[in-house]
């Protein structure tokens, strides 16, 4: 493991990405003890500043510190985006390495289904989900999470389609094992690595994704903090303080690339041939 | 032979710049070749010999730390050469023929095209001369359609007919040097005995001078007039071939030569006939590959399925050691597949009183009993798994772990198999391609078994190395009464430890018969062209 961190630090979009992810991570995880006031006070006196000593990044139409609210809001902003690409990758890859390890009739039933659930774009899916299950940030994580399965799944067959192959699950299934012993012992520690790129990748999906349902109301509440409710919020103070809209904008837009960079370090890392 | 050479490297050493340090992978080789003559370089895997191919050729890859020496193609030193001033002497004046002629020709073209371009760009002949010189080329190689052959494509033609293109390709520039790099071992036995009769033919006749690369003494022997042997980056040995059986000086040949399998010196003591009794009886086992389609039933020839054996019977005895021999797409692993379960089969197979008919009748009594083990080490382990997870599987899978502590049984298996016990905290990542063979041996004997399955179970593995793991089977069955299905297409090999040996062509048994009854008179017209055509140790 030493050896593959050392691989993607010495590559430039390796480098780059981990910084900044380790940076957003620990906002997420520690923002709430450092942020300077509570994000939910009021301060009418000091409504739409821009940024000064007193309040970093300004403060929005109610004067709330706008930098405490991105903090806090990167909890419920990465924490959650990085949940529901879990439970995608998750019911992806077992699906995934099963429909492989399982083939026939029953592989093709499976990946039809998945076609099919891939025809329709993330976004609509989600929003079909949260208009149904009903607009709250949980729900928006399980839409997210289930829009993100069918093209795991995918990822996860066709490398999975070589593990089959190996000898190893040959050698299993000439032992006699279940069925679920081999998919979930033999052949899914096998096809980690490149679905943990793919998943780096799409937690950058997942955060705008995540904001974008927020920006349409279907997915965190006011009050709360979530960056894409922050813009949707701004919206209509646009002319009056930019900065509202701003900072949310450029926390998106940094994590997205953060991640995206990491992805890309991390599948030349874990890719011995390079 | 001419006073001065044609190809002579004096004093090459050459090293790799990798991440864990610089790897010498010559040093201070020194090789002749003169007109007219074929030498022979010997080697296993990891010993330069590639990479001296490589150098003569100019085609080393860019982490290149280190060159030394020089290569002198008649008077000029290609270490200088710029690449540019190589393509003229490639092909032209140096000719090589590679290892698996499928990745050697391009898919795309025909190969009436790659040849004739061969001609048109090194010798510059006309369009027109290039088509007429490459048909009569093609069936100097003893093409029999040279016409039709022109318009063909590689994937329309077989393997051994590759390879003939691409011979008649690398002789039609009438170039100074030939190498030769494994040009059989991706073929097989019988296509490669005819391969080597042509090349032979070719080099007698045109008086090229040859180096030919190879991993196997015994055919190198046949064939060369000297022969060299190499050994991690180092020429130890440089011999006439009639003598390097017969008077190897280097301690390194010595150890070569003794682990060339010879069919002449048996390795199961006095044990000719074969254990009587039967342990377990295939009754005309058949196979067939893909599925049925949906709509097969609607159409005339609802059994066109791929047949990958057909009526196969054999029976094998306790402690017996029954080899089963063929070449690719013999069927010979289709069979030992259908007996662990892993094909789906018709016919039956008999063992412990009972009678399978199915995948679903083996339980898991008769999967503990009859056990497999694969030709490729690297695949057969789960890289994600510790050699010490590896082994206890079988113990926990068949309910052995009770009769004692799991530990304890992995490291009695890991000294069956001559593995240190702390080997169980490594990943096979970490073992030498031998040393995984070892542990995929001691998982199938982690169950006790009363059959092993070896499929090809030393052919990804060096001489020396096969030497030791063969040596190491005939001490776990002296101990445990194992009995064999040892599978392979080495016949020199197998006649060595088999009791009695099947031999199957094209998915059928032609014959079955004791290794004594084989060696004297073989019945099958088809086990006689396999016996003439492997390679026996000259001396």
């Amino acid at each position: 493991m030493p050896e593959t961190i050392r691989r993607l630090i010495r590559t430039p979009q390796g480098a780059i990405g981990s910084v900044i992810v380790i940076i957003v991570l620990l906002a997420a995880i520690f923002g709430p003890l450092v942020a300077p006031d509570n994000p939910e006070t009021f301060n009418y006196g000091n409504r739409f500043e821009g940024p000064s000593a007193q309040f970093l990044f300004g403060t929005d139409q109610f004067g709330r510190d706008l930098f405490s609210r991105i903090l806090y809001g990167a909890q419920s902003t990465v924490l959650m985006a990085i949940f529901a690409t879990f439970i995608g990758t998750g019911i992806g890859a077992v699906i995934g390495t099963g429909s492989a390890y399982l083939g026939g009739r029953f592989d093709e039933l499976v990946m039809r289904l998945v076609d099919a659930v891939m025809a329709i774009p993330n976004l609509l899916f989600a929003l079909l989900i949260v208009t149904a299950l009903g607009a709250s940030g949980v729900n928006a994580l399980v839409a997210i999470g289930i829009a993100f399965a069918p093209g795991m799944a995918r990822i996860a067959r066709s490398v999975a389609l070589t593990v089959r192959e190996q000898d190893y699950v040959k050698a299993a299934i000439a032992r006699g094992e279940s069925a679920g012993y081999i998919i979930m012992r033999e052949m899914l520690p096998n096809v980690i690595a490149p679905i943990v790129v793919e998943m780096t990748i799409r937690v950058a999906f997942a955060i705008m994704l995540l904001a974008t349902l927020s920006f349409l109301g279907l997915g965190a509440q006011p009050p709360s903090s979530e960056w894409g409710l922050m813009v949707s919020e701004a919206r209509s103070y646009m002319f009056r303080n930019a900065w509202m809209m701003i900072w949310p904008g450029v926390c998106i837009a940094l994590v997205a690339i953060g991640f995206n960079l990491l992805g890309d370090g991390l599948r030349d890392a874990l890719n011995p041939k390079t | 032979m001419s006073a001065s050479p044609v190809l002579s490297v004096k004093d090459y050493s050459l090293a790799y710049g990798t991440s864990a340090g610089t790897f010498q992978a010559l040093q201070e080789v020194s090789l002749a070749v003169h007109s007219g003559e074929v030498l022979g370089l010997v080697g296993e895997s990891g010993s330069g010999k590639t990479s001296l191919a490589h150098a003569i050729m100019r085609g080393l890859p860019p982490n290149v730390s280190l060159e030394n020496g020089s290569i002198l193609l008649g008077q000029e030193d290609l270490t200088g050469f710029s690449q540019t001033k190589m393509t003229a002497i490639r092909g032209r004046r140096l000719g090589m023929v590679f290892q698996d002629p499928s990745t050697s020709l391009n898919p795309t073209m025909t190969l009436g095209t790659q040849i004739s371009e061969v001609l048109i760009r090194h010798r510059g002949l006309e369009r027109e001369t290039a088509i007429r010189e490459s048909i009569a080329m093609l069936e100097r190689v003893g093409l029999k359609t040279p016409d039709a052959m022109m318009h063909r494509y590689p994937h329309e033609v077989s393997g051994g007919e590759k390879q003939r293109v691409v011979i008649a390709a690398a002789f039609a520039c009438q170039p100074e040097v030939l190498l030769f790099d494994e040009p059989t071992t991706a073929l097989d036995v019988i296509t490669a005995r005819q391969i080597l009769d042509l090349f032979r033919d070719l080099q007698n006749e045109t008086g090229v001078a040859s180096l030919y690369i190879s991993h196997d003494l015994a055919l190198v022997s046949t064939i060369a007039d000297r022969v060299a042997v190499i050994h991690r980056g180092k020429i130890v040995e440089e011999d006439p071939a009639e003598q390097i059986f017969s008077a190897p000086q280097d301690a390194y040949t010595k150890r070569l030569i003794s682990a060339v399998p010879r069919p002449d010196r048996r390795l199961v003591g006095d044990e000719t006939t074969a254990p009587s009794g039967t342990l377990l009886k295939g009754r005309d086992l058949t196979v067939r590959y893909g599925r049925p389609g949906l709509l097969d039933f609607l159409s005339k020839d609802r059994n066109k399925r791929v047949i990958g054996a057909q009526s196969v019977s054999f029976d094998l005895a306790p402690a017996e050691i029954l080899g089963i021999v063929g070449e690719s797409g013999s069927g010979k692993s289709t069979i030992a597949k259908a007996l662990v379960g892993l094909n789906p089969f018709t016919g039956a197979v008999d063992f412990d009183g009972k009678s399978l008919t199915g995948r679903r009748d083996m339980d898991a009594a008769y999967r503990r009993a009859v056990q497999i083990i694969f030709q490729h080490p690297d695949s057969s382990l789960n890289p994600r798994q510790t050699v010490g997870t590896i082994i206890a599987r079988p113990l926990r899978r068949y309910g052995l772990d009770r009769e004692a502590p799991v530990a304890e049984t992995v490291a009695a298996l890991l000294r069956d198999v001559q593995l240190p016990e702390d080997y169980a905290r490594r990943y096979p990542h970490q073992l030498s391609g031998g040393e995984k063979q070892r542990v995929a041996i001691a998982r199938a004997f982690a169950s006790k078994p009363q059959i092993v399955i070896c499929d090809e179970i030393t052919s990804s593995l060096d001489v020396s190395v096969q030497a030791s793991i063969i040596q190491l089977l005939l001490d776990l069955r002296e101990r445990h009464g194992t009995a064999y299905l040892f599978i392979t297409h080495d016949l020199n090999l197998v006649r060595q430890i088999a009791h009695r040996i099947v031999v199957m062509y094209r998915g059928d048994v032609v014959e079955t018969a004791s290794v004594a009854a084989l060696a004297r008179q073989p019945e099958h017209a088809y086990t006689k062209a396999l016996l003439d055509a492997v390679p026996v140790p000259v001396g």
